[in-house]
């Protein structure tokens, strides 16, 4: 299924579209992306045994706000950019790790996380096309234990589930911002 | 302490004696004090020193000066003061060092909380002051205020038992233990650690066991991860060369280690090189070079296992697959392939290949490397491929090569089967069957018929497309003995042709005997005698018996020697009846010799036997029908089955053995309504049943002839008594004779030998003439709808209202009184008529002084029954006794009181009744005289011996 979606995803970023639809279309995207991370996450817990009403302790990794009243759509959608810009890295670290950890597996977990990485890459580039800015799509992420403060095995595990939490929060920010936009965009042709 | 006491004893050495025995007093006393508090002598162990392996749990106690080999060591947790371990060791001192070494590995992680260690010597029941108590501090000190848990990321062996702890931070509460998702109970060793213990412990999933600390919140707070798994286990370390220089190692993997990653996955070594390659289930390492022998080493972080190999190279030669595969030459009957080899060397080797065409074919040689496909098929299409092996020493097969296709030539095709099937002595079909690719040897483009006879010296010759496989004939013109010639063209040319004398037409039923075959399950076995004109051997055709026109026949051919087969074919079907000819084949004659029916299995027909139908002949019934029809028939029918049919119940009467037979006749039948039903039946069981129903009604000629027998009694006796009374009985004869006024009857009535009284009931009404006068009391027909007691008459309303006659039978009592008195009542006629005119009515001929079944019962009580050998009754509404009276009630005065001793009653219904009663004898004569009499009275009028 999931694979079905990420081809009906990359059909859509293929079609030339006038930018309402864009943001639409992003926006879509986002809302797909956290369902995948909410899944993966899911996944992740099943496979570590880890009863969903265990959190682990910690702040937040990547500490942006899009709160403030004083930003406007496209400042949110530029912070919003950078924040899933260092979810990729993050991502990508992690899927590093484990592969060093565990040697590559081929199962449900590890298929969902490459579809998350993959569409995580393609809400990059809409956003990207959103600001209309030569934005980098890059990972901003420098995958070092000492920086992700990754101690053992077991702290290498609840750092990963922080990062899934994380992916969690900037889908759904990004699906609600982008929404927002989408909304204002929409507003503003019909008049 | 005793340095001291010595200090103190030598202050002031001049006071000899009193220092003597001071001296020996103390030494009494020290020694006193030796013996009770077990210190004097034994030094305390110094300079106790603490070393922990925490990766290993393991601590490392030394100390010096203990002069003992053998020591206490106590261990307890420091901060609660629990004893861990209170145990006496032997240690000995290390020559060069001087000290004492003592391992003890912990249970429970080092770093879970600070273990509080002290030492003493021991010397049998001596025993030293505990040395300074030294303290390992564990991470649960205050300063360390984050959470921990202890130990992390280890690999341990399936089945171990492990002990976690947690550490929890400093200001929080400890929340509960899990190990995977199960909750597990805790111990508190300090105020911050709690831990738990994991007995016989299960494999990991691939990214370990987590054993989770939270506190009060369900936060989690700590953790560690286990790898629980297993050593390498390889097996079955073969090596080989494919190419007579490197050298190729195969094993199995094994049990699996439940360890993953890079750091605890198993790495191979081949002969201490890596197998970078050998991952999963590829388990396999290369070197360059033939070594001879060769060991395995499998390690990961539970341990290490070796396998060894040695062979010599020629004995484990397994090729490469054979390249470049070529067809140099392709005919129709066979090809040849060659093949190259990669490395020169086997060139130079025996070797022995397969070849897969259609199945394998094994061939050898010095360096191999082509060989000739014989036997092929002409215009076929072959796909090819090789794989050898070292013919001497031959350890495996190589690996196949890549097939290569090819297509043979073309060839003529063979003969045509063929065969003539003649629907009449002229016309017929020449039929032959397709040729199958492997006969056809090309795309066969057509067929040529000829037809020609010696005899006129004739010939007719038809050319036909590929599709066609028979052709309608007509021999008319062409004499007796015709030939026909079928070939079949193709590309390469025509075929062989197929010869057949056309055989004489003979239905079944013609010359030729039918037996019958069964199926046996596979087929219908025949076999014959053998015939002397059948040099080109025999044919079996064999088609649906019941078809007439453009029937499907199939044949087969059987070789001259044999007088034997099996005819097999997928078109057999069952329930049909196929008829199986057998036909001696020469090339002068084709000759009938037997013929076959048989079913692949016989079913019960499928309808009912035709033209059921009833003729009554007396009391007898005779049934008639027709066959059931062939294709009906559906197997072989056997016979028939004859039964009464009782509502739904069928009373047996007649199983006909013979199926040719299609009548039957029941006998001896009472009156009434019949159901007959009669079923063919096969080896299958019987068909539905064709049912018929009959009413049987009165013989007339039987009471024809019994009213002119009573006509002649009565004749000779009115003579006997005229003459014997003449003279003095005139005046009786004339009250015998007297005439009833206004009725136009007689009634005669015998009482006694000579009381003959007249009886005003008891009479015959003779109707004189149909337009009689209407004043006088005519007799008239009378419908039975007017009759009393109509109640078991009203089945028979339908019938024409027209006389009946009722020929009932007495069951029981009065048979002595019956015979003579059918010819008493019946010398009351005056006169017999055609009795199926209405010009002349019997109205109650009647026994009157001996029958009495009216005056029995008004209620018609049931009789019981003979049984339907001896006589069958009517199955529904049947009559018993005299029907049509039997409801009537006695209401004349004359009755009353006497009851049956009145011998001279009128019935009541001689008046209106329009039936004969006439008696039935039930014994054996009365039974056989009434059947047979009719019988011969019917015979006689239809002109039967």
């Amino acid at each position: 299924m999931a694979d079905q979606e990420h081809i009906e995803i990359d059909t859509l970023l293929d079609m030339p579209a006038p930018g309402r639809s864009r943001t639409g279309r992003a926006a879509a995207l986002a809302r797909l992306l956290h369902q995948d991370c909410t899944y993966l996450l899911e996944l992740y817990r099943e496979r570590e045994s880890l009863l969903s009403d265990h959190t682990p302790a910690g702040d937040r990794i990547v500490s942006l706000s899009l709160s403030s009243p004083d930003l406007s759509s496209d400042e949110q959608v530029q912070l919003l950019h950078s924040a899933l810009r260092k979810c990729l890295g993050l991502l990508e670290c992690l899927i590093l790790r484990e592969e060093e950890e565990m040697g590559e597996l081929e199962g449900e977990y590890e298929t969902v996380r490459k579809g998350v990485r993959d569409r995580l890459g393609h809400l990059l580039h809409s956003t990207k096309v959103l600001l209309e800015t030569e934005e980098d799509v890059t990972p901003d992420h420098q995958c070092n234990e000492e920086v992700d403060g990754v101690v053992g095995t077991f702290g290498a595990k609840m750092w990963t589930y922080r990062v899934l939490l994380e992916l969690i929060h900037w889908a759904n920010s990004a699906s609600q911002t982008l929404h927002v936009l989408h909304s204002e965009r929409e507003g503003r042709e019909e008049i | 302490m005793f340095k001291a006491w010595e200090i103190f004893l030598y202050p002031n050495p001049a006071l000899n004696f009193f220092t003597t025995v001071s001296r020996t007093c103390l030494v009494v006393l020290y020694l006193g004090f030796q013996t009770v508090d077990g210190s004097a002598g034994l030094a305390p162990p110094q300079q106790v020193r603490l070393d922990a392996d925490k990766e290993t749990q393991t601590l490392s106690v030394t100390w010096e000066d203990g002069h003992a080999s053998t020591f206490d060591v106590e261990i307890l947790r420091t901060e609660l003061m629990e004893m861990v371990l209170n145990e006496t060791v032997g240690v000995t001192e290390d020559q060069s060092t001087g000290k004492h070494q003592w391992n003890w590995t912990s249970p429970v992680p080092l770093e879970c909380t600070s273990l509080s260690v002290k030492v003493r010597s021991r010397d049998g029941q001596d025993v030293s002051e505990w040395s300074s108590q030294q303290i390992l501090p564990g991470l649960d000190l205050p300063d360390n205020t984050d959470s921990q848990m202890y130990p992390e990321g280890k690999t341990v062996p399936v089945g171990s038992n492990m002990t976690f702890c947690c550490i929890v931070e400093e200001g929080q509460q400890f929340g509960s233990l899990w190990y995977k998702d199960t909750l597990v109970k805790e111990n508190m060793l300090s105020r911050r650690t709690y831990a738990t213990t994991m007995t016989n412990q299960g494999p990991s999933n691939p990214s370990g066991t987590n054993v989770v600390c939270s506190n009060e919140k369900k936060m989690i707070i700590a953790g560690a991860v286990v790898f629980v798994g297993y050593p390498p286990l390889p097996s079955d370390l073969v090596c080989e060369t494919h190419d007579l220089t490197s050298v190729d190692c195969q094993w199995s993997k094994g049990r699996d280690t439940y360890l993953f990653g890079m750091t605890r996955q198993t790495y191979y070594t081949l002969n201490g090189r890596n197998c970078p390659k050998a991952r999963n289930s590829n388990m396999r390492c290369g070197l360059e070079q033939w070594d001879g022998n060769w060991t395995l080493v499998a390690r990961n972080l539970l341990g290490e296992f070796r396998l060894t190999d040695a062979a010599e190279l020629g004995h484990r030669v397994r090729p490469v697959a054979p390249v470049n595969l070529t067809t140099p030459e392709v005919y129709s009957w066979n090809a040849s392939v060659g093949w190259l080899w990669k490395d020169k060397g086997f060139e130079r080797l025996s070797l022995i290949c397969q070849v897969c065409l259609s199945g394998h074919q094994t061939y050898t040689g010095y360096g191999l490397n082509t060989v000739v496909l014989k036997d092929l098929q002409p215009d076929e299409k072959y796909s090819v491929k090789v794989r050898c092996g070292s013919q001497k020493n031959f350890w495996k097969w190589g690996e196949w090569s890549l097939p290569l296709s090819f297509q043979t030539k073309m060839d003529r095709s063979v003969a045509p089967d063929i065969w003539l099937w003649m629907d009449s002595d002229n016309l017929g079909r020449v039929l032959w069957k397709p040729l199958t690719k492997s006969e056809s040897h090309g795309q066969i483009s057509g067929y040529e018929v000829i037809l020609w006879s010696p005899e006129e010296n004739s010939q007719q010759t038809l050319t036909l497309p590929q599709s066609v496989y028979s052709l309608p004939i007509n021999v008319t013109d062409l004499g007796s003995k015709v030939t026909v010639t079928v070939t079949a063209r193709n590309p390469a040319g025509v075929s062989l042709p197929a010869n057949v004398v056309i055989p004489r037409y003979l239905p079944d039923a013609e010359d030729t005997a039918i037996s019958k075959v069964a199926f046996n399950g596979s087929g219908f076995p025949l076999s014959w005698v053998a015939h002397a004109n059948a040099s080109c051997g025999y044919v079996v055709d064999w088609y649906n018996t019941s078809c007439t026109q453009d029937c499907n026949v199939e044949w087969t051919r059987v070789a001259a020697d044999n007088t034997n087969t099996m005819v097999q074919s997928g078109n057999f079907f069952a329930g049909v009846r196929y008829t199986f000819s057998l036909y001696a084949c020469s090339s002068e004659s084709t000759v009938l010799l037997e013929r076959w029916h048989g079913y692949m299995q016989e079913l019960v027909p499928s309808r009912t036997v035709l033209r059921l139908s009833p003729n009554q002949e007396g009391a007898d019934v005779q049934l008639t029908w027709d066959q059931i029809p062939l294709e009906h028939q559906r197997g072989f029918i056997l016979g028939y089955t004859v039964y009464l049919t009782n509502a739904s119940h069928l009373t047996l009467l007649a199983n006909i053995t013979d199926p040719q037979l299609t009548n039957h006749t029941v006998r001896n039948l009472v009156l009434g309504s019949y159901k007959f039903t009669v079923k063919a039946y096969t080896a299958a069981g019987e068909d539905g049943g064709a049912t018929v129903s009959i009413s049987l009604e009165p013989y007339t000629y039987w009471l024809i002839m019994e009213i002119l027998v009573a006509l002649g009694t009565m004749t000779c006796l009115l003579i006997v008594i005229t003459i014997a009374f003449t003279g003095f009985s005139f005046s009786i004869f004339t009250i015998l004779w007297k005439t009833m006024p206004g009725t136009g009857l007689i009634c005669v009535c015998f009482q006694g030998t000579l009381d003959v009284k007249p009886s005003p009931h008891s009479m015959v009404h003779i109707v004189e003439d149909s337009v009689w006068d209407s004043s006088k009391e005519a007799l008239v027909t009378v419908p039975e709808e007017d009759e009393e007691g109509t109640g078991d008459e009203a089945a028979d309303t339908d019938e024409p209202a027209s006389l009946r006659y009722y020929n009932q039978v007495v069951e029981e009592g009065s048979s002595s009184q019956r015979r003579p008195h059918a010819s008493d009542s019946s010398a009351s006629s005056t006169g017999s008529m055609d009795s199926g005119h209405t010009d002349v009515t019997y109205t109650g001929i009647q026994t009157s002084a001996c029958y009495r079944p009216q005056m029995q019962s008004a209620s018609c009580p049931e009789e019981p029954q003979t049984g339907p050998e001896e006589h069958l009754q009517p199955p529904v509404g049947s009559f018993g006794g005299y029907q049509p009276q039997c409801s009537w009630k006695q209401d004349s005065p004359e009755a009353d009181g006497d009851g049956l001793d009145q011998t001279c009653l009128g019935s009541p219904t001689s008046v209106t009744s329009s039936q004969f009663l006439l008696p039935y004898d039930t014994s054996e004569e009365g039974k056989e005289h009434p059947s047979s009499a009719s019988t011969w009275f019917h015979n006689l009028l239809t002109g039967k011996p």
